[in-house]
């Protein structure tokens, strides 16, 4: 057993004893009942239960948790899906999901959300021309799977938000793209 | 530990394959179990000193054509994985320096030491080997050359390999990889010693 | 004679428990109901996106895998976890678990196998006909198969003996035994021979002399196809010897007859929703009832499951009542329909009693246990005639690898063989199917169902006569189609439009075929380029198919709605809103689906089999006017849209009629004498206000208040049947009689509660509708262009195009969204995805993601994926369903690609990169 600290979504959570070979998937779920992280492989390959891991240098990436000791996520800030709304209003990436049907039956929706949005906060720090746009998608939400889609309105609703405020997220030099 | 019906089946093949490869060199092949790897004493009957610094490089050939050593050296950018080799899910690149894109960095999910119940491996320095020291789909030649190379083989030189082979921790994951992936033959400690007797016998390439 | 795609255990009759919805208690937790009800009240929501939109982008406990006993009110507070442990063996001795050592890594709270359930008087449901848990000292029947039910109290003793059981021998075994041989699922013959002209009668066809079956099998099991000279054949022999004439013209000599024959095997797969199979239940001794939380695509068959197993069992594991809960679904695509799943949900909490139990897999579990798809082993033959490019005859032998539980082989036999002949009339027909048993993991329902399996031999072995006669391979499609009005191998017309040769047309025009000549000259070095093309058409529904509605307006205005059907991604709940919303001009805010218990007031009651009773025993039972032949189907067949929406919708047209027109004449001041009070049809609605060609537009909430006031018709609940027609019934509202596709219905008036009206008349479709292979159908056409690279084989579809006809789409995002997932699912069906049957493959309990390889983005163009929806043919048309054709075309359409790509026509599937790489070596 091994102390657990953890901030989720702006709160503190432990410290608590959990096992060393307690995953974080089920600390989320099972100990703490935030189920919005969702479990579909156990194995990395789906990355539904991916969340965001907040750096201290202000820099964010994802992180499976289910092939994840929670111990490892000890003295973490991290943000799930259920972190994205605030007071009720969604995010700009969850109001794009929504308003392009980007899911079906909407459980890989997490993992995609975290990813996107992610992605959206990489590029605000470094911009990336719009020619490359489609592929740096790509490279963000490939690791995701999803049974229902055929994953187009996913890509769709993220290039959306991007090029919705193309001077926050395009390289200027080149940030004159399609309306895609 | 419980075999996997279908990785056990896969793994006998490669291996097979392999001794095919090397017993076609005329070299003799060393008498070790399977999954084992031989002393290097094990080949002093071989009089030739070329012939036998090249026979301790082809025993140690079963290390570095195993699927746990070539799934990290691959031919592309992309890793492969299990004992098949199988292309890495999900889809990841080499990226820049060799430890991942920056959307999906390979510590991301290789933790710093193996996690069972995920059955994914780890270290703390996971990571492919630079496409120049891509082995996949070579022949143990072509991998003996590439591997005095210094300028393929990261400006290593001979002792630096003995090093790397013999007691590089990411190296030595190979023996400890986990449920469902077969470790590399033999030991390290073997690996070592038979990297380290062909460098002292001239280091001849099969 | 004709195999049931469900089970017709009747609750009521077969084992005497009530099924009960549970007065919820006040807690702080919202009941479970309030949480499934979306968008909900007072949710700030985008103006565009699906009902559930906001509820699945921010995490809202939605799906079955979410719920533990703390969140729903009245439960214990504690979740105790159960294990279902199975066998990776099926050809030795099961000899038990090794129970001491498992309890020094984690000891369970309750053991469970075949003796406690002998014991306990628990018997599983006819349609999983079989052990519920293998019995020690027996050979486990199927890989995968049950051995026992662990419960642990706490989740880290679950997790710890999760994690052993996974990685460690606890289970012994004994002497190879070899698996067990058991009878096949099912075997069927369909033989049709046209009359001489398209006018004449049929010589002979299913339609007019019935189905066949042969009743002989040789000594290995294998049905014996010829016509058996003896007096118990007498029905098949005459269409087995129609069956042999026609083999007999394709083995014939006639040199203007092109004839080609074909072995095609497909593989196993798993539908992999994503949400593995979850659910949670609790057993209160107190009360005596059993709660539930499920997550199927058929919910009154899993309630009713549960009560078979557990209707004659001892008074300990008796509930007196059972309360299912039924949640959105992470994904189904045929797998969550009649699963076995729920029955051990429920057999946990009934041995745990007074706790809290969740059953989950873990995605090894799914690979293990879940429902596969079923390989198929095809031969087809094909006879042309060399001038006229016209097909004479056609022949085919399907045998598919149904598993080792009885699950829905028999029907998906079925409908792979009446599917066989996809797009095309042929005058003469004989196809003959088996669904095997086998030691393999059970296979059932799965999108596309057969069809898919038959209709890619099919439009892989038309390609290759295209190219044999030669002729464009779109022309001879277009020869062949089957038009309008003509007849399909079991002797019917379809009922619905057949809009083929516009499909063609789309097909031929697009630049895809056009400019394929030209791409393939301009391939890159090292690259070879390929176009395909493949057109299906797969029926939609099953022959009895139903919905049941609710739908209620309150004096604001806010319209909510319950339903059976069940949202599983496909959208029902937005199709359901949308639809609804026509009649009564805004979009609810409040859907429920899934529900099975909320319908009491129709107090509908059935007997019989809707798929086998015979017309005198329907008429018979029709006598009671709450009878209709099936309460509550399955979500299923991409039967959403025609029938899951069905019921709701009619109740919505009966709230306007006699709702909300009559309060909207009131404010308008247009008395009953004008004879503008009888164009309520006329009236139509645009952004929530009602409008009227001369009159004021009227906004909704006034109307609604109005309505309310005046005690007119406010809510209504409905029953649809569908049988290829619907059943229809008149009732008397306010001095009209109303006619309309429903069988059943109840009104609120006012604020008051539900009242069942007496039907006056009803007109229920005639059993030998029951002969019709299918009445429904819907086409999908698919053009892809591929690259391969020589050196790898890797291959790239560089571009592809989807064209279908649905009729009027409900939700057209959600029809698009399906078109893309059908072919993402096509994608992995035709190139990745693959099972070994038997001990290398699931059923060993090592299988997951990775091994399994499921499409990705980056395996699809997923910004060169034009997808086209033709328009309605008429404003009239009903909605079609088209969730599963529209992955089908895809797979021959990739194959034919491929061929033209490779000159290479491989006859099984998934062609991988490995296998490309081969043949171009």
């Amino acid at each position: 057993m091994t102390k657990l600290a953890v901030r989720i979504n702006g709160h503190d959570h432990g410290p608590m004893d959990v096992r060393d070979d307690l995953t974080m998937n089920d600390f989320l779920r099972e100990y703490l009942g935030f189920t919005g992280t969702k479990f579909g492989c156990g194995a990395a390959q789906c990355l539904s239960c991916a969340v965001i891991i907040d750096q201290a240098d202000g820099t964010s990436h994802t992180s499976p948790t289910c092939v994840v000791p929670a111990v490892n996520f000890d003295g973490k800030a991290i943000r799930t899906v259920e972190g994205h709304a605030r007071d009720g209003a969604l995010s700009p990436l969850q109001t794009s999901f929504v308003e392009h049907f980007a899911f079906q039956c909407g459980y890989c929706t997490p993992g995609f959300l975290n990813e996107g949005q992610v992605l959206l906060e990489r590029l605000e720090r470094s911009k990336v021309a719009r020619a490359d746009l489609e592929r740096v998608i790509t490279e963000a939400l490939d690791g995701h799977l999803c049974r229902c889609t055929g994953y187009v309105k996913y890509h769709q609703a993220v290039r959306a938000v991007i090029l919705a405020d193309p001077t926050r997220y395009l390289d200027p030099a080149d940030a004159t793209g399609d309306a895609g | 530990m419980k075999p996997i019906p279908g990785i056990a089946l896969v793994a006998a093949a490669v291996i097979a394959t392999n001794a095919l490869a090397f017993a076609a060199t005329g070299l003799a092949v060393s008498s070790a179990a399977p999954g084992d790897l031989a002393d290097p004493a094990s080949f002093a009957a071989i009089a030739d000193p070329q012939q036998r610094s090249a026979a301790y490089f082809t025993e140690l050939g079963k290390v570095l054509t195993n699927p746990r050593c070539v799934n990290c050296h691959p031919a592309g950018n992309r890793p492969r994985q299990g004992d098949e080799g199988r292309p890495h899910q999900p889809p990841v690149f080499r990226g820049a320096d060799g430890f991942g894109l920056e959307s999906m960095r390979c510590s991301t999910c290789h933790q710093g030491a193996n996690f069972e119940p995920g059955r994914i491996p780890g270290h703390p320095a996971w990571h492919l080997a630079p496409a120049s020291m891509a082995w996949e789909g070579k022949s143990l030649h072509e991998i003996c050359v590439q591997i005095k190379d210094p300028a393929r083989n990261g400006g290593r030189s001979l002792d630096d390999l003995i090093e790397h082979i013999g007691e590089d921790t990411l190296v030595g994951w190979a023996w400890a990889p986990g449920y469902g992936r077969t470790p590399a033959p033999g030991t390290q400690k073997k690996a070592g010693a038979l990297v380290t007797a062909w460098a002292q016998s001239g280091a001849a390439c099969p | 004679m004709r195999p049931s795609r469900r089970d017709f255990i009747k609750l009521t009759a077969a084992s005497g428990i009530a099924l009960t919805v549970a007065p919820l208690m006040a807690a702080e937790q919202p009941p479970f109901l309030a949480r499934e009800t979306l968008p909900g009240r007072g949710v700030r929501r985008p103006p565009l996106g699906r009902v559930d939109g906001v509820a699945k982008v921010t995490g809202a406990k939605l799906y079955a895998s979410d719920f533990r006993a703390a969140d729903l009110p009245g439960w214990p507070a504690d979740t105790a976890h159960a294990l279902l442990v199975r066998t990776p063996h099926a050809d030795r001795l099961y000899e038990g678990l090794d129970i001491d050592r498992l309890a020094s890594i984690a000891k369970p709270a309750v053991v469970l196998t075949s003796a406690g359930i002998a014991a306990a008087g628990i018997h599983a449901p006819p349609f999983y006909a079989g052990n519920l848990f293998s019995p020690v000292g027996q050979t486990p029947a199927y890989l995968g198969e049950p051995v026992a039910l662990l419960v642990f109290e706490h989740f880290d003793d679950f997790d710890r003996a999760r994690l052993a059981l996974r990685d460690g021998d606890f289970l012994r075994f004994g002497d190879k035994t070899g698996p067990l041989q058991k009878p096949n699922y099912g075997a069927f013959r369909f033989t049709r021979i046209a009359g001489p002209t398209p006018d004449s009668p049929d010589v002979y066809s299913p339609l007019q002399e019935g189905w066949i079956s042969p009743g002989f099998t040789d000594d290995s099991g294998r049905p014996i196809w010829r016509p058996l000279p003896v007096p118990e054949g007498g029905q098949y022999v005459t269409g087995a010897q129609h069956g042999e004439a026609v083999r007999a013209l394709l083995a014939g000599s006639d040199p203007d007859l092109l004839v080609l024959e074909r072995d095609f095997e497909t593989q196993s797969v798993d539908p992999m929703f994503l949400e593995p199979e979850a659910g949670l239940s609790w057993f209160d001794p107190a009360s005596g009832r059993l709660s539930l939380v499920l997550g199927v695509q058929s919910p009154l068959e899993a309630a009713e499951a549960i009560a078979f197993l557990l209707s004659k069992a001892d008074v300990q594991h008796r509930p007196a009542a059972i309360d299912t809960n039924f949640a959105y679904v992470g994904g189904g695509f045929g797998g969550r329909d009649h699963t076995p799943f729920p029955l051990y949900v429920a057999l946990a909490a009934m041995f745990f009693p007074g706790k809290a139990v969740r059953l989950a897999h873990d995605r090894f579990q799914q690979f293990q246990g879940g429902i596969k798809r079923h390989p198929f082993k095809m031969t087809t033959r094909i006879g042309v005639d060399r001038a006229s490019g016209l097909m004479a005859a056609f022949a085919a032998d399907h045998e598919l690898d149904g598993g080792g539980l009885a699950n829905y082989s028999p029907s998906v036999a079925v409908v792979g063989a009446t599917g066989a002949l996809g797009i095309y009339d042929v005058p003469k027909v004989d196809v003959t199917t088996v669904a095997r048993h086998s030691r393999g993991v059970t296979a059932g329902s799965m999108r596309g169902y057969g069809a898919l399996q038959t209709m890619t031999a099919l439009e892989v072995l038309v390609d290759e006569l295209a190219a044999a006669l030669p002729m464009d391979p779109i022309e001879l499609r277009r020869r062949n189609a089957l038009k309008t009005g003509g007849r399909t191998m079991t002797g019917n017309p379809y009922s619905v439009s057949v809009r083929t040769p516009e499909i063609l047309d789309k097909l031929e025009q697009h630049p895809i075929w056009r400019q394929r000549a030209a791409e393939k000259e301009a391939a890159r070095p090292g690259f070879l380029v390929g176009t395909g093309v493949a057109c299906a058409t797969k029926d939609f529904g099953t022959g009895a198919d139903c919905a049941l509605g609710t739908v209620a307006i309150d004096p604001e205005g806010r319209v909510s709605i319950h339903a059976d059907a069940v949202e599983m991604g496909n959208g029902i709940g937005t199709a359901l809103a949308n639809r609804v919303a026509m009649h009564v001009g805004r979009v609810a805010d409040e859907v429920t689906v899934a529900q099975v218990d909320v319908f009491d007031a129709l107090a509908l009651v059935t007997s019989g089999d809707p798929y086998s009773i015979t017309q005198a025993a329907q008429d018979e039972a029709a006598r009671d006017p709450r009878w209709v032949p099936e309460i509550s189907s399955a979500t299923s067949a991409s039967i959403g849209a025609h029938v899951g929406t069905q019921a709701s919708a009619e109740a919505a047209r009966v709230i306007f009629r006699f709702g909300l027109w009559p309060a909207a004449l009131d404010l308008w001041g247009i008395a009953p004498s004008d004879p503008r009070s009888k164009q309520w049809a006329e009236a139509f609605w645009q952004d929530e206000h009602l409008l009227m060609s001369g009159l004021s537009p009227l906004p909704l909430p006034k109307i609604a208040a109005r309505a309310h006031a005046m005690g007119g018709v406010t809510g209504a609940m409905t029953h649809a049947f569908s049988r290829w027609a619907w059943s229809q019934a008149s009732f008397a509202i306010d001095g009209n009689e109303w006619t309309a596709d429903i069988d059943a219905l109840a009104l609120r008036r006012g604020s008051g509660p539900f009242e069942r009206l007496e039907r006056t008349a009803v007109a229920f479709p005639p059993t030998d509708y029951n002969r019709i292979g299918t009445a429904f159908t819907s086409l999908c056409g698919t053009l892809v262009r591929i690259e391969i690279e020589r050196a790898t084989g890797a291959l790239r579809i560089a571009k592809a195009y989807s064209v279908l006809e649905c009729g009027p789409m409900l939700a057209p995002e959600v029809v698009l969204g399906q078109a893309h997932g059908g072919f993402a699912m096509g994608v992995g069906y035709a190139l990745l995805e693959t099972l070994p049957p038997y001990e290398d493959g699931p059923g060993n309990g090592q299988w997951n993601l990775g091994r399994y390889v499921v499409a990705r983005g980056s395996d699809l163009p997923l910004h060169d994926f034009d997808v086209e929806v033709l328009p309605p043919i008429s404003p009239k048309e009903a909605p079609k369903g088209m969730a599963e054709v529209v992955m089908i075309p895809v797979v021959p359409a990739l194959l034919n690609a491929i061929s033209d790509a490779t000159g290479h026509r491989f006859q099984s599937l998934p062609v991988t990169a490995d296998m490309l790489k081969g043949v171009l070596a």
